[in-house]
């Protein structure tokens, strides 16, 4: 057994750990593999929760409550949630746990070289990928997070989110029990602006196209769908920005001013309506899209910031991959798809008679 | 094949009213063009749309014959050779001078499944054979511009010739007339040439367009006309031969000759002055036949000469490349960037599509690019060194009618119709051989001054872009190709906003500028064109490239990605809206425009 057996440095991961870590861990270290810009961080595995779960005595407690819930019933989803919630918020993250997070956040104290660094502190489901998209939405991320003991307080509050009413109510409902997560700790980043992209046109499926949405501030707002976000389709082949629609984007999430926690702000008057991104930024972000397309071997959504004051490309960070799902789908081949029967049919004689 | 409930209307062609002063424009066309009131049930609930691509201006009486004849030729192809499934020919008709057309679609089923037989069978064996039927074309061309050129076009004298009296040469009566009827022959066969294969040279292009929107929906239009374009193109030779003449120019210190604002004339005498000026004029006479057949219009009507008739535009291009090189500027087309670019382009596209997919890709742009020589090159042999031959043959006749006195002017002969010009060719014969008073000399000029004022204020006139019924969708392939006319387009111009302050078009070149717009509606306005100047137009013609170097985008009427503006502005990296539908009629020579060549818009700033 290694001498931190319930965390480990994000760059250490790989595909082969998204059982034990969650799938956005472990993406997370195959972006990093792929040399691909990933705020610093480390990762907590299931070990973690599974050692909370039975040094606190809360099996027995979880189980119960679970099994009073019938799908379907929203009563009975939120007072189980409400009571496991309760349960798991008073007791005690287990002291070998809090210990590897402390000495995984001074690591990255020292790294950043700032004493107390803020941190991001977000779920990372189990399973597959495909998984984590379904979850998305449900699990908690906690932002701006500062010293170790608020690290701990935060990892558990994620831990409570795997019971929150949607999570249980989707399990309830595809029939899988004994939920499990890992944790991603990562080095906040101070995004001036932030947001989505696919590596196709999710609309149309064009696969030469990456679709972006970006707003002002942290990701919150655009993936929580607070404000319209600018809408850009910029080739991949050429860089051409094909569709430029930009919105008045009203509020923004920022640090708070006390040092602690994210906070939704208006966006100044002057700012709402200026396009957050310019072509350098595009750019930076069509590279990156092509390169987690090309590491991944498929279309892929990813979330991503760019630092505030810092110069691209360095600036621009990725914070998630997962593939793209939904598609329209393929064009099924007619049978007829030679050029010449393709000509054909262009002219209306593709049935020919006789 | 997209379809919608049609929004929005259309005025009836009924309805659209003769400006003032304009009544008895009717006159100048055949029965058969008019919108008449025995065919008005059938033609209301029909869509018309207006044919500014090729026909921007109110048609003379003469010049009607490019749409009789080349409508007949388009017919006779598309309908009963290649019996295009769904689409039969093209209907014309005529409101105030301005030409709209109207597809004829087939719609009984089995005979759409009867025409797909012989269509697969009659279009497939010209697919398979392209090079070498497209061989023989080319040749059969040539020996046609050939035949036109050695046409002459006999004087009439005091006597007949001895050759009459003493040999077997025929008389000037069988002469003059057998000369006027090759004439029109030989325009007959020009026409039947240039459609025998422009809608499978257009189809394989456009299904290669397809292909691509199917698999990549977001492509750009022009991205797919870049991985289909030549290289070599016939069209970009002529302004080639200019800038090699400039480079010679100052290899050979003659260069001081080309000033700018003097005449092809002045530069030309300054050149005859010296040795070397003389070797570099020898050089430009080798390169006139045939770089000098390029028109310096579209080639439809009459007025647009070649570069033979009107040097004016070929010296501009030539004293505006000396400069650029005496500025030390690059004036070369940037070939190997457009081939490197194309390639580039085909490589990537290719490589994002599925094996599947990528099969049917990788054909159809071989397909396309093996059909697409002819795509670029009939329109320089057919419209512009063909046609621009042509009306000088016919010049010819007006000259003869002139000298005696049935027109005022040689140029007049283009103010009759081909059948008036055979009726006053023919008087003029009758009484040249009775010695009597012939009526023509009092009975055409007046005829001719009427017309002439006619077209002068049908030409203030501005045309609907369509009449009729809207469509519910556009199904005939010929107007999607050739004209670009798609079920989006007439919807959105079904809808227009008379008041917009944006206007609508295709994307055919990519870019944003803005600038101050001149609204260019015949070939003479060309010369009003100041640099950095926004071009609006109804269409521009290839012939027109040396303009293209001073202003900073172009807007058109009408054409697709693959009209002539579009080509041109992408060589030249400019920013083009094609299709619009309106531009001419809604932007104003002077208004500060935006042109969004990668959205296709256009927007009104003031």
């Amino acid at each position: 057994m290694s001498a931190s057996p319930h965390t480990r440095p994000l760059a250490a991961l790989g595909r082969g750990d998204s059982p034990a870590f969650g799938g956005k861990s472990a993406t997370l270290g195959e972006l990093i593999a792929a040399e691909i810009p990933v705020a610093p961080g480390f990762a907590l595995s299931t070990t973690a929760f599974h050692a909370f779960v039975r040094e606190a005595g809360l099996d027995g407690k979880i189980a119960r409550e679970l099994a009073l819930v019938s799908p379907g019933d929203v009563d009975s989803v939120v007072s189980a949630s409400h009571a496991i919630g309760e349960a798991m918020r008073s007791a005690p993250v287990p002291e070998a746990v809090r210990a590897e997070i402390a000495a995984a956040y001074g690591a990255l104290a020292d790294e950043a070289g700032i004493a107390e660094p803020p941190v991001a502190v977000r779920s990372s489901a189990l399973g597959e990928d495909g998984e984590d998209a379904t979850y998305a939405g449900q699990l908690e991320s906690y932002l701006w997070v500062r010293g170790a003991g608020h690290v701990c307080d935060a990892v558990r509050d994620c831990w409570v989110s795997l019971f929150g009413p949607p999570a249980i109510a989707y399990r309830a409902h595809v029939g899988q029990d004994e939920p499990a997560m890992g944790v991603a700790v990562q080095l906040m980043v101070d995004a001036e602006v932030s947001g989505v992209l696919f590596t196709c046109n999710p609309m149309s499926g064009d696969p030469s196209m990456v679709a972006v949405n970006a707003s002002w501030g942290l990701g919150l707002a655009v993936v929580g769908g607070e404000v319209t976000p600018d809408d850009f389709l910029v080739s991949k082949v050429t860089g051409e920005v094909v569709r430029e629609r930009v919105h008045d984007k009203d509020v923004e999430y920022v640090p708070d001013a006390a040092g602690r926690g994210a906070v939704r702000a208006e966006v100044p008057e002057e700012r709402r309506g200026l396009a957050c991104l310019d072509r350098t930024a595009l750019e930076a972000l069509v590279e990156v899209g092509r390169r987690v397309e090309r590491a991944f071997g498929s279309h892929q959504d990813v979330e991503w910031a760019i630092a505030r004051g810092r110069e691209l490309p360095e600036g621009l960070v990725v914070l998630q991959a997962r593939p793209v799902t939904g598609l329209p789908g393929r064009h099924p081949p007619s049978g007829n798809d030679t050029a010449m029967g393709l000509v054909m049919s262009m002219f209306g004689a593709a049935d020919a008679k006789g | 094949m997209e379809t919608a409930a049609p929004v929005g209307s259309f005025p009836s062609p009924y309805e659209v009213g003769t400006p003032p002063g304009c009544e008895g424009w009717e006159d100048l066309y055949p029965y058969y063009a008019l919108f008449d009131e025995e065919r008005r049930e059938a033609d209301e609930k029909r869509f018309w749309f207006w044919n500014s691509m090729h026909f921007p201006l109110p048609m003379p009486a003469f010049d009607a014959i490019c749409i009789d004849t080349a409508y007949q030729a388009l017919g006779t192809w598309q309908n009963r050779v290649f019996a295009v499934p769904p689409a039969m020919g093209i209907d014309y008709r005529c409101i105030n001078g301005y030409i709209y057309i109207s597809g004829n679609p087939v719609t009984d089923p089995e005979k759409i499944a009867e025409r797909a037989g012989h269509f697969q069978q009659r279009a497939g064996y010209y697919f398979e054979h392209w090079d070498e039927l497209y061989g023989a074309w080319r040749t059969k061309m040539e020996a046609l511009i050939a035949e036109l050129e050695a046409l002459e076009v006999p004087a009439l004298h005091e006597l007949e010739p001895d050759e009459v009296a003493f040999g077997d040469q025929e008389t000037s009566f069988c002469a003059v007339l057998d000369a006027y009827r090759n004439v029109l022959r030989l325009a007959d066969l020009m026409w039947q040439n240039h459609f025998e294969f422009l809608l499978l040279g257009y189809g394989a292009y456009v299904t290669f367009t397809e292909l691509c929107k199917t698999h990549l929906p977001d492509i750009p239009d022009q991205h797919i006309a870049q991985m289909v374009a030549g290289l070599d193109v016939l069209l970009f030779r002529p302004d080639a031969e200019l800038r090699r003449l400039a480079r010679l120019a100052i290899d050979t210190e003659v260069d001081a000759a080309f000033v700018e604002g003097r005449t092809a004339a002045e530069i030309e005498s300054e050149l005859a002055e010296s040795e070397r000026g003389r070797d570099w004029l020898a050089e430009l006479e080798a390169v006139k036949d045939p770089w000098f057949h390029m028109a310096t219009g579209d080639g439809l009507y009459h007025y647009y000469g070649s570069w033979l008739d009107d040097p004016t535009i070929p010296y501009a291009s030539l004293t505006g490349h000396i400069a650029a090189l005496r500025a030390g500027e690059e004036i070369e087309r940037p070939t190997d960037h457009v081939a490197t670019e194309r390639d580039r382009l085909a490589a990537e596209y290719g490589a994002l599509l599925d094996d599947e997919a990528r099969k049917g890709f990788d054909d159809l742009l071989a397909l396309s690019r093996t059909v697409f020589p002819y795509v670029e090159e009939h329109k320089f042999l057919c419209d512009y060194w063909f046609l621009t031959t042509w009306w000088n043959k016919l010049r010819a006749f007006g000259a003869l009618l002139s000298e005696h006195g049935f027109l005022e002017d040689g140029e007049d002969v283009f103010q009759l119709s081909r059948l008036e010009v055979y009726s006053a060719l023919d008087e003029l014969l009758l009484t040249w051989a009775t010695g009597g008073q012939p009526r023509g000399p009092l009975y055409w000029p007046p005829i001719v001054a009427k017309r002439k004022a006619l077209l002068e204020r049908l030409a203030d006139w501005t045309p609907p872009p369509a009449v009729g019924a809207v469509p519910e969708a556009i199904l005939d392939p010929a107007l999607i190709m050739l004209w670009g006319v798609t079920t989006q387009r007439v919807h959105a111009w079904a809808q227009a906003d008379e008041d917009g302050s944006s206007i609508d078009g295709t994307p055919a070149s990519p870019g944003v500028v803005e600038g101050v717009a001149r609204v260019v509606r015949n070939v003479r306005e060309l010369g009003d064109v100041r640099e950095g100047e926004i071009l609006v137009c109804s269409i521009t013609s290839p012939a027109w490239a040396p303009i293209f170097s001073k202003i900073q985008a172009a807007v058109t009427d009408i054409g697709g990605v693959m009209s002539h503006a579009a080509i041109v502005c992408r060589e030249y990296a400019l920013p083009a809206v094609v299709g619009t539908g309106r531009a001419t009629s809604q932007i104003r020579t002077g208004q500060r425009i935006r042109v969004d060549g990668s959205a296709g818009s256009v927007t009104l700033l003031e």
